[in-house]
């Protein structure tokens, strides 16, 4: 197919030739031929020719055909004088006639090429959103687009950024170049993209940068520029920066800034995906790690508490077999054992509880079970020690929307902390009650108490308050524990003196619905 | 109890690590009873068809099979009652062995008194089967329990109970003394329409146990299992061995 200049010779060459060729044939034929027959065929030449031709072609022939109309064929002849007053008339109605059959033919033409070329968008960008979607990875999906613009536009280079500040990179480019990965962005680039506005380097050197949030006003004139950048929006957000570049300047056509905004949505889809897909990714990795740690620690209790077992049953065997004469060695063994095995509970609990690993179920249940199911869990401990339970209001069933296992073990921690802390002789008190939205159970002694200063820190791991004997047992982690434990299920631990001495231990869960009587 | 000491019982205890397993073995042996041991999943299911053990001792971390898996193979020819050791303080493993047949479990690093116990409390539970309850009345520590009458008197006076709380108190009853899932006690007690009632299961244990337990907050009767369920902690008497 001709290109459009060939196309516009070729058109001028056969409109003159034919002009010619109809006033040598009506010449022949002058004494024969009537006015009208005159003006309908140039009429005829003229249109034709500015169909083909544009309207410069047009306005040209209908010119030429007045000038030869009057010359050749209005007596008298060979002059631009008319004798008859009336030829004027005949004469100026061909020309108003051509003209105004120029003009409409041109602008139907014109109508009908920005026609053909917005069908040839909307095609490209269809091919393009298809491509998008079905390109197997994002990244051959954004070269695909860059590549699209680089052509579309006629630009000598076009790439796409991704991200933000430090930590945008290169996404795409056309023409592709080998390795992208380790190409910066510029300061220009950052910009566009924190501003969310486009930006221009020109031809001078010199940046020039449009308003803020991008609107329509805010597009530059690129003509003197060589490099376009554009913010990548997505939902209002920023997601990355279009980078068009061409030594020349670049040239937009009429219709490409729309065409260019319309590509820029598809670059900008596209740089989301690969951020969605690396989240996926990222969440993938996440899974499998969460995975491998529970696989682990199981097999870490495992692995740990099966010896432990053969220790104790070991140390009880020795013990029983030395009766009457009891050994209290093989007793210190098997004691020993049991604070290992706490020692190594209360770290497999801690380790999962700062990986994450455990799971909490939430679920109505009762301070009675939690009551309960605490005192069972000190049991082996608390020896002959009185431990008060009190309920308000008194002999209330209060519920709590909370997990019973870790609860359990949280309440459990703090009864076994007064246990090691308060005299022997002194009472326990275990209340609860239900404050508002939360269920607080409330662990009280008359211990020491703790100082001011270390109110906070006493929730530390491996904790130990200052002037305490060593052997006191335990782990340090108890109170971190029962922390970590309430806190993973919407509730608290907290300290707070007791008056008159002592301490109050509070631990708050979820409060429960109201059950049916 | 006249039927107890006619035949020593055979227990078999399935566990991978072999000290473990003599040091189980030989804190249960005695009373005459024959202890056949096996170190992974395949030899216990030949051993316990061979020998036909009045109890299985299981340790979950066996090399070949699976322990619910074993429990479930086991449960498809006997009732013999089935101890399961596991090293993982884990609920949702209890629950699915209990749910795959298991009786009881016990948790490593445990004591040679507490499995004794554990074992001896098995042993009884699977020769007074079936439950006395089915045939008169039962005494239950300081309660009468006449299930064909539906009555309960405590301390000889009468207790009411509503028609949940005895189908709980019944189904608690028939498992005396091994954990009960929360799931087969909603089953027992509210069939298989599933519904809100379902999280009240604990709500109605609680109306239960003030009318039942000297202390609701130390229960002696009905004793939590966090996680798990709940256990009649008192094995049931037939109230006529008791004596009036």
């Amino acid at each position: 197919m001709p290109g459009p200049d060939r196309r516009r010779v070729r058109a001028w060459v056969l409109s003159l030739a034919a002009l010619a060729a109809a006033t040598a044939a009506m010449l022949a034929a002058r004494p024969h031929l009537e006015k009208a027959h005159i003006a309908l065929i140039y009429l005829l030449i003229v249109l034709v020719g500015s169909g083909a031709g544009g309207r410069t072609l047009g306005l040209t022939l209908a010119g030429l055909a007045f000038v030869a109309f009057d010359w050749l064929f209005l007596p008298p002849y060979g002059t631009l004088i008319l004798t008859n007053p009336l030829d004027w008339l005949v004469l100026l109605a061909f020309l108003a006639t051509s003209i105004v059959a120029a003009q409409l033919l041109t602008r139907a033409e014109g109508r009908a090429e920005e026609a053909r070329r917005r069908t040839a968008e909307v095609r490209d960008l269809a091919a393009l959103g298809a491509e998008t979607l079905n390109a197997g990875r994002g990244e051959d999906a954004l070269a695909a687009i860059a590549d699209v613009i680089r052509t579309t536009l006629r630009v000598e280079r076009c790439a796409i950024y991704a991200g933000h500040g430090a930590d945008m990179r290169l996404a795409a480019r056309a023409p592709a170049l080998g390795a992208a990965a380790a190409v910066p962005a510029n300061s220009l680039l950052m910009w566009v993209a924190e501003h969310g506005a486009p930006a221009l380097e020109l031809l001078d050197g010199t940046s020039r940068v449009g308003a803020e949030a991008g609107g329509e006003s805010a597009w530059p004139d690129t003509r003197d520029a060589r490099v376009l950048a554009l913010p990548l929006r997505v939902r209002d957000r920023t997601v990355g920066v279009l980078h068009i570049e061409d030594q020349r300047g670049i040239a937009l056509a009429a219709g490409g800034r729309e065409f260019l905004s319309a590509l820029g949505y598809y670059a900008a889809l596209g740089v989301d995906r690969l951020r969605l897909t690396a989240e996926a990714e990222r969440a993938a990795a996440f899974r499998e790690a969460d995975r491998l740690k529970s696989a682990l620690l199981a097999a870490v209790s495992h692995d740990l508490r099966t010896p432990l077992t053969t220790i104790k049953g070991l140390a009880h065997a020795i013990a029983e077999h030395g009766a009457p004469r009891h050994d209290p060695r093989a007793s210190a063994i098997e004691e020993e054992t049991d604070r290992l095995a706490r020692v190594v509970g209360d770290l497999l609990e801690l380790s999962k509880l700062t990986s994450g690993a455990l799971r909490f179920q939430l679920e109505l249940n009762t301070a009675d079970d939690l009551l309960g199911a605490a005192m069972q869990r000190v049991a082996g401990i608390a020896g002959g020690r009185e431990i008060r339970i009190a309920v308000e209001p008194d002999g209330a069933l209060l519920t709590g929307r909370f997990d019973l296992v870790h609860a359990v073990r949280a309440l459990g921690n703090l009864v076994e902390n007064a246990i090691k802390y308060a005299p022997a002789t002194t009472t326990i008190e275990l209340t609860a009650r239900q404050d508002g939205p939360m269920l607080v159970l409330a662990v009280a002694d008359r211990g020491p108490g703790i100082p001011a200063a270390e109110r906070e820190r006493i929730f530390d791991p491996f904790y130990r308050p200052p002037n305490f004997p060593p052997d006191v047992g335990g782990t340090g982690l108890g109170l971190t524990i029962a922390r970590g434990l309430a806190e993973a299920q919407g509730g608290s631990v907290t300290y707070r003196p007791r008056p008159g001495g002592g301490s109050i231990f509070e631990l708050k869960l979820l409060a429960g619905e109201r059950p049916p009587e | 109890m006249a039927r107890e000491s006619k035949r020593a019982d055979t227990l078999l205890i399935v566990e991978d690590d072999a000290r473990l397993r003599a040091i189980v073995a030989d804190a249960l042996r005695g009373d005459g009873r024959r202890i056949v041991e096996a170190a992974t999943g395949a030899d216990a299911l030949a051993a316990a068809e061979r020998e036909r053990p009045q109890l299985v001792i299981l340790d979950l971390g066996l090399p070949d099979l699976d322990g619910a898996e074993v429990c479930r193979r086991l449960r498809t020819w006997t009732s013999a009652p089935i101890l399961v050791l596991t090293a993982r303080a884990n609920e949702a493993e209890k629950v699915a062995l209990l749910e795959a047949g298991a009786d009881d479990y016990v948790t490593k690093p445990f004591g040679t008194p507490e499995l004794r116990a554990r074992v001896q409390a098995q042993l009884r539970r699977a020769r007074t089967a079936p439950l006395p309850g089915s045939e008169g009345p039962v005494t239950v520590a300081h309660l009468v329990v006449d299930t064909a009458r539906r009555t309960v008197t405590r301390g000889g006076e009468a207790v009411h109970l509503t028609p949940t709380e005895w189908k709980l108190l019944r189904a608690l009853l028939a498992n005396a003394g091994r954990p009960v899932t929360h799931a087969q006690l909603f089953r027992d007690v509210w069939g298989d329409i599933a519904g809100d009632a379902q999280q009240y299961l604990r709500v109605y244990v609680g109306h239960l146990r003030r009318k039942l337990e000297s202390d609701a907050y130390r229960p002696q009767l009905i004793v939590t299992e966090p996680g798990v369920g709940y256990r009649l902690a008192v094995e049931p008497v037939s109230a006529s061995d008791a004596g009036p």
